[in-house]
């Protein structure tokens, strides 16, 4: 006695998928079961794919966006602020080589002062360590914005071209940058009290 | 899912991103956020799981975005990395063996019972791996090649959790119980 060999559900779905063997083609075109199997995992997909999606229920963006920009600044902090205290020292030294002229001396004074000042807010932000704490999306959109202002001053330190010379102007700006640092610092460590943590 | 970025505004998304233009990734977030999220929500245990993997997803998206060749979709690559990302929680999670439909593993006592379920239960109760198998393939329109090697298995592996998955629904969803 011969039994029918039906197509297993691999093989339908082989089918269904534009893949299956001549054999199984054919059968599930001429056998009513099979036939009647392969409509319900077409069916079946059709469903899955007519299931409703899903909204994430809080915006995520300024969370990622902050996370984001903080790598990317972490990435180009070697390299970009290298060049910024490469040009910082430049200044320095051209003030150096002014001798003894006392604008130059109070120039030398003010650019000493920013950039300690900068590198104290630096070591204090670090301390904050804001890496180990997630950030709410109010929270991560103003520490965005304080972060994109950091990298356009640490941009214009690394750019001759923006003053790079000029005690004066690059004292303002390490100035600038020690004043976001500090603004990051108060965001974090508000946020942190405010948690109670 | 259908990408919703044309591949020429993609390429210049892109280049605006690669470039510093936060502007540019907060469009492809925007485009995709819904689409992560619902694959997320389909592969992963929990809404909670979901959230975790479309942030880990778009900040590897932000890292990532200059390994995007340009010469296939945005979104088939984001999925990629998304499907990836869950799967990761997944595998960290814990490995078990019994997650797999598998002959050599008992199943739920109650599996063949007729339960009728709706679809989207149904699909819930499939083990984790089954279920991304299924979504992947069956909504995504994955290969049964790109599956295996997202998921570091075999192609074999891939077609037979898939049809072992659609007999599983067959029986829940109060069809008929014959296997084939």
């Amino acid at each position: 006695m011969n039994e029918v060999r039906h197509g297993t559900t691999e093989e339908l779905l082989a089918v269904r998928d534009g893949e299956g063997t001549a054999w199984a083609k054919a059968h599930a075109a001429a056998c009513e079961a099979c036939g009647a199997e392969l409509y319900r995992l077409e069916q079946v997909r059709s469903q899955l794919r007519a299931l409703p999606t899903f909204t994430p229920p809080r915006d995520r963006w300024p969370v990622i966006a902050e996370r984001a920009w903080r790598e990317r600044r972490q990435r180009r902090f070697s390299g970009g602020m290298g060049l910024a205290a490469a040009a910082a020292l430049a200044g320095l030294l051209l003030v150096a080589v002014q001798g003894t002229r006392p604008d130059a001396l109070e120039a030398q004074t003010m650019l000493r002062t920013a950039m300690a000042r900068s590198q104290a807010m630096e070591q204090v932000l670090k301390s904050v360590d804001p890496d180990a704490r997630a950030l709410t999306g109010a929270t991560a959109g103003v520490v965005v914005d304080l972060q994109r202002r950091l990298e356009s001053i640490d941009t214009q330190l690394g750019d001759p071209s923006e003053g790079g010379n000029d005690p004066h102007r690059q004292a303002q700006l390490w100035n600038e940058r020690a004043g976001l640092l500090s603004a990051l610092v108060d965001v974090h460590t508000t946020r942190v009290a405010y948690a109670g943590l | 899912m259908a990408d919703t970025i044309p591949l020429v505004e993609a390429r210049s998304l892109v280049a605006r991103a690669r470039a510093g233009d936060l502007g540019a990734l907060e469009q492809v977030y925007r485009a995709y956020e819904r689409s992560v999220y619902t694959l997320a929500r389909r592969l992963t245990k929990t809404p909670e799981d979901a959230e975790d993997v479309l942030q880990e997803t778009f900040l590897e998206v932000c890292r990532s975005l200059g390994k995007w060749r340009g010469d296939g979709s945005l979104w088939g690559w984001v999925r990629q990395v998304a499907a990836s990302k869950a799967l990761m929680r997944y595998r960290r999670e814990k490995l078990r063996a019994t997650d797999v439909l598998n002959d050599d593993v008992a199943g739920r006592a109650d599996d063949d019972v007729p339960l009728r379920l709706d679809l989207e239960a149904a699909l819930q109760r499939l083990p984790e791996r089954t279920r991304t198998v299924v979504w992947l393939h069956d909504v995504e329109g994955m290969t049964h090649e790109e599956i295996a090697e997202l998921m570091g298995m075999t192609t074999s592996f891939s077609k037979s959790q898939l049809a072992r998955a659609h007999q599983k629904l067959r029986v829940w969803l109060g069809g008929e119980g014959a296997a084939r």
